[in-house]
């Protein structure tokens, strides 16, 4: 739960070691980019379907508890409703896809629409902080999945099925959002894509603002900078990379529906983001993997997983609070620090 | 992840070994269905009537030769997890047919799924009539009866005990409910009767007293609902407790009362009407003899997804028997137009639509059992066909 | 003029007291919430499943013939130790983080998770239902009342003002409320503030199972019947003010009404915008609540 500026250190140390951890939590996407690689080539050698596919799907929540860490990590603002975002990106996707199966349309429109909505959403959850903050976005989600799962043209509470295979035209190859190797490789590059905007954002200047933001919130209007407008913008920007995510998962799947905005789903982006480690941004693509594979095993053995899940994730809160990533990443970055000087 | 795609191959090729051993590889039969959540009582009952079934055929020899080899997986209710454990089955334990889904957005998702991957499904608990309507898909098919063949039974009936009843109508408020109720209430028009009003109540809703008002002041001699689960649980025996129950007759969805929350309800279930496809009173030596198996192998009584999973073993058996194959084309066109035994009676599987043909039956609750109280030929109940896709 | 009159007696009136009814159960489950909130300011995530375990505790003590007025006895009392374990056990090991809002919310959403499943393992996916203990119906003016509501309506306006004095009135609930004000004052005034917190968390879940014995007979008992409340519950604590027991009947009640009523008008479904719409306006004009935080009022 603790980010760098926790740490007892003078601000101009601070600083040089949060960009060490920086650094190597980008070693550790270049870890995780090879090791997703070599999975792709075993898979493909294998002629594998189900097990890239599932892996395609955990990038894809990977990219959604990505930007719960942007701002449980940055801004220390829980959210419980942020599966909104990711079922809007579906929802907006999947009924663009059945009008025009144009893939570069579809993203755009829901780039501009989750903006918009995350701005307008933003303005009501962004007038409180703390839990009020984490029940406000919890019942947002709640009312919009509501009204979803009764609106007859969304597919009410069947959701819509029918969302046609797409090219995915990139320049010198065309990707097919059916061919299991292909798609999973667009994704891990899209994903990856995420991530690296993210942490270019937040190492700029106005990731510094939300670092002072989160470490001492009164003080930072003297800087001259406006906390709201700070915290709407990083909001906003969360929802859309949730939504960009969600875009892609009608594109797996072939569908949509109520249950992606649910609580469940917005409480499993949290649960992967503990596990993976909050305000690593690499976390979350670590911990949705163990969480899929956990689910994914587990699920089969017995019908009882929840018990399994949150006694891990319990266990995480209260024996690894920074997670699996806030484990890893110091001792990832002493070795960085060694092999520089 | 590498791992376990190791393991998996060494657990696939341990397996084959052991079967080839024995006689032909195992024709396997995937269920996604629900184990745990809301639904997960109806998975448990379609898991016991698909188990009681293979273990039959696997007794008397199997399908031709070969053992139906049944892999469970659970799908939580959630048409996302439903469709990745149906991708699994199909590609990875290269399951040969698939069943179990229950709410319809998850048959729905996995229709598609199995279409994508060139097999075929059934359904043995949905009841949307969409699945074999307007969404209706060739590689998917339904061995249970829809919710229009529900209604035109249970209408006849009301129309029959009732005639020219004035009728409230009481559904959930959500696509499943109101569709429901819509279809109900033009049937039992058609037959003379007057709606009096109608309420859609949220899903889960904790305290249906607040629409008693309405409900009193229309004055109605029937009441139809459409909710179900724990909703029909606090629905009835709250009706109970402010005295409303006493001059109606309330009638309802198949999936308002079942096995699952008679208990719950209790002495207020009493009276209570439904059109289905299967009741544990059936009088015929097939469903005697299923209704004994099924309770002593489970210690409890097979509902109508009991049966119709049960069923469906035979359904698939017969399909098979007819292609002499397993391969997705050829069954298909087997099922098409296909009649099988169920402890229900004969079934017909329509082949304009996907949709199984069979006689229906009116149930009222006495003292915690459904009694036949009435029935109507398959033909009769089965409503035109609305499937345009194939 | 008689359809006026009609519409009054048999909707407005009924709707009303329907109302009160759901206001009262509603207060119960959220009651529990707010003390905890009001004091260790911990939102806690399972207290909707400690609802449901003194509901599955009532039904299965019922099963081997205890009689129902004991239970709403027996059943806080057993509730207390597992309160006073959860909070000593898992909540006092994150309590001093600080994010300690976000970490003990994280955790006690694990434990309902956990819980849940656990009581279906135990007592099975099936709904069941404990009989009313109190049976019949009176009819005043028209109106049809079950008897059990009525009694429901007056013990729990028993047990609201019992909590209301025992937190404002008794050397119990001074200590209390000094934790809640300032904690290492309390400290040093020789209030043993660690043990003030497990007791008062304890009490929190002892209500909630309370809660859970009078409510089993009306709205049944199932695994996950602990989220039924829990939206309702939490917007209830938010617009009454942080932890204050006042605010949290007052606003029980009204936002209790203002869905019964509300249902009469647009699709019931829309009592639930309609009541979250009143949160969100409540957080933008007085963020504090209706009403002052506990111990600070």
């Amino acid at each position: 739960m603790l980010s760098p500026s926790h740490l007892p250190l003078s601000a101009t140390l601070r600083h040089d070691r949060s960009g060490l951890l920086m650094r190597a939590s980008h070693v550790l996407v270049v870890v995780f980019v090879v090791a997703a690689l070599v999975f792709a080539a075993l898979g493909a050698a294998l002629g594998d379907t189900f097990f890239l596919r599932l892996a395609t799907e955990a990038l894809i929540l990977g990219g959604f508890a990505l930007s719960v860490d942007i701002l449980l990590g940055y801004t220390g603002l829980l959210s419980l409703g942020h599966a909104l975002y990711f079922g809007f990106g579906a929802y907006v996707s999947a009924l663009m896809l059945k009008q025009t199966p144009s893939f570069w349309l579809a993203m755009g429109v829901v780039l501009v629409a989750a903006a918009a909505f995350g701005f307008l959403t933003g303005l009501i959850a962004n007038r409180v902080r703390g839990v009020y903050f984490a029940l406000v976005t919890f019942g947002l989600a709640q009312v919009f999945a509501k009204v979803v799962y009764n609106t007859r043209a969304l597919g009410a509470s069947d959701g819509m099925i029918g969302i046609p295979i797409v090219p995915i035209e990139l320049g010198v190859v065309t990707v097919m959002s059916n061919a299991p190797v292909a798609f999973f490789l667009f994704t891990l590059g899209f994903v990856t894509m995420l991530y690296a905007v993210s942490a270019y954002l937040l190492d700029t200047s106005f990731g510094r603002v939300l670092g002072a933001l989160r470490a001492n919130e009164n003080r930072v209007p003297f800087l001259g900078y406006s906390t709201h407008r700070a915290r709407l913008a990083i909001y906003v920007f969360a929802s859309v990379v949730a939504a960009l995510s969600g875009a892609l998962y009608p594109m797996l799947r072939g569908f949509v529906s109520p249950e992606l905005m649910f609580f469940a789903a917005s409480g499993n982006a949290v649960i992967t983001v503990v596990i993976g480690g909050v305000g690593t941004l690499v976390g979350a693509l670590y911990g949705s993997v163990i969480l899929t594979v956990l689910k994914s095993v587990i699920g089969t053995m017995t019908e009882h997983h929840l018990i399994v899940v949150g006694l891990i994730f319990m266990a995480v809160v209260i024996f690894l609070p920074k997670g699996l990533m806030g484990f890893v990443r110091p001792r990832v970055a002493r070795l960085l620090d060694g092999g520089g000087r | 992840m590498t791992r376990s795609t190791t393991l998996l191959t060494l657990l696939a090729a341990t397996t084959m070994l052991s079967v080839q051993a024995l006689a032909a590889d195992p024709i396997k039969i995937g269920v996604v269905t629900p184990l745990s959540g809301t639904y997960s009582p109806i998975g448990q009952q379609v898991r016991w009537g698909l188990e009681l079934a293979t273990k039959e055929v696997n007794a008397a020899g199997g399908i031709m030769g070969r053992q139906i080899e049944l892999l469970f997986e659970d799908e939580e209710a959630n048409p996302s997890v439903a469709v990745q454990k149906a991708d699994k089955l199909f590609e990875s334990q290269k399951v040969d047919f698939l069943t179990g889904t229950v709410n319809s957005g998850s048959t729905l998702a996995v229709g598609q799924t199995a279409e994508r991957a060139g097999k075929l499904i059934a359904t043995t608990v949905s009841f949307a009539d969409s699945i074999t309507g307007d969404k209706c898909s060739p590689n998917v098919f339904r061995v249970n009866a829809r919710a229009g063949q529900q209604s035109a039974a249970l209408a006849a009936w009301v129309a029959k005990q009732k005639p020219k009843a004035k009728v409230f109508f009481l559904g959930p408020d959500y696509e499943m409910g109101r569709s429901t109720v819509a279809t109900f209430k033009r049937t039992i028009e058609g037959l003379g009767a007057t709606s009096v009003g109608e309420v859609f109540a949220p899903l889960d809703n904790k305290d249906y007293t607040q629409y008693f008002g309405q409900l009193r002041q229309a004055r109605p001699e029937v009441l139809y609902t459409s909710v179900a689960g724990n909703d029909t649980v606090r629905l009835l025996t709250q009706m109970q407790d402010f005295g409303l129950l006493g001059n109606l007759l309330v009638v309802g969805a198949s999936g308002t009362v079942t096995s699952q929350n008679i208990g719950a309800i209790g002495s207020a279930a009493n009276g209570f009407g439904t059109g289905v496809g299967y009741s544990v009173q059936i009088d015929n030596p097939q469903n005697k003899k299923f209704v004994a198996d099924f309770k002593a192998a489970y210690n409890a009584d097979p509902d109508l997804y009991g049966a119709d999973s049960y069923g469906l073993i035979y359904f698939y058996k017969a399909a098979v028997e007819k292609a002499q194959s397993t391969e997705t084309d050829k069954v298909r066109v087997a099922m098409r137009g296909l009649t099988w035994m169920t402890p229900q009676g004969e079934k017909t599987m329509r082949s304009e639509d996907h949709q199984a043909v069979q006689p229906m039956y009116v149930v009222q609750v006495r003292e915690g059992k459904f009694n036949v109280v009435g029935d109507v030929a398959g033909s009769e109940a089965i409503g035109a066909d609305e499937c345009k896709r194939f | 003029m008689t359809s006026t009159l009609d519409f009054i007696q048999f909707v407005l009136a009924p709707q009303m007291i329907t109302g009160l009814s759901l206001g009262v159960a509603v207060v119960l489950v959220a009651l529990g919430l707010t003390i905890i909130f009001g004091l260790l300011d911990v939102i806690n995530m399972a207290h909707g499943e400690f609802y449901a375990i003194g509901a599955y505790a009532a039904l299965a003590l019922g099963a081997v013939g205890i009689n129902f007025w004991l239970l709403l006895l027996i059943v806080p009392l057993l509730m207390i130790p597992l309160g006073y374990l959860t909070e000593r056990g898992l909540i006092q090991r994150v309590f001093n983080k600080p994010d300690r809002h976000v970490t003990t919310l994280l955790l006690t959403f694990g434990l309902a998770l956990v819980l849940e499943d656990v009581l279906k393992v135990a007592f099975g996916p099936n709904t069941q239902r404990p009989s009313t203990p109190i049976p019949g119906a009176i009819e005043m003016f028209g109106i049809m009342m079950p008897n059990y509501r009525l009694f429901l309506i007056l013990f729990g306006i028993a047990i609201i003002a019992a909590v209301i004095v025992i937190v404002n009135r008794t050397a119990l609930g001074a200590m209390v409320r000094a934790a809640a004000f300032d904690r290492n004052m309390a400290a040093s005034l020789g209030v043993p503030v660690t043990k003030v917190y497990a007791g008062t968390f304890a009490f929190g879940v002892a209500l909630a199972g309370l809660a859970g014995v009078l409510l089993a007979p009306v709205f049944s008992v199932f695994p996950t019947m602990g989220r039924d409340f829990i939206f309702m519950a939490f917007t209830v604590v938010i617009v009454g003010g942080m932890g204050s027991i006042i605010g949290t009947v007052v606003a029980g009640l009204l936002l209790a009404q203002v869905q019964v009523l509300s249902s009469l008008v647009v699709s019931p479904v829309w009592s639930d915008p309609i009541v979250f719409s009143i949160m969100v306006l409540v957080l933008v004009f007085r963020p504090q609540g209706l009403f002052g935080r506990l111990g600070h009022a």
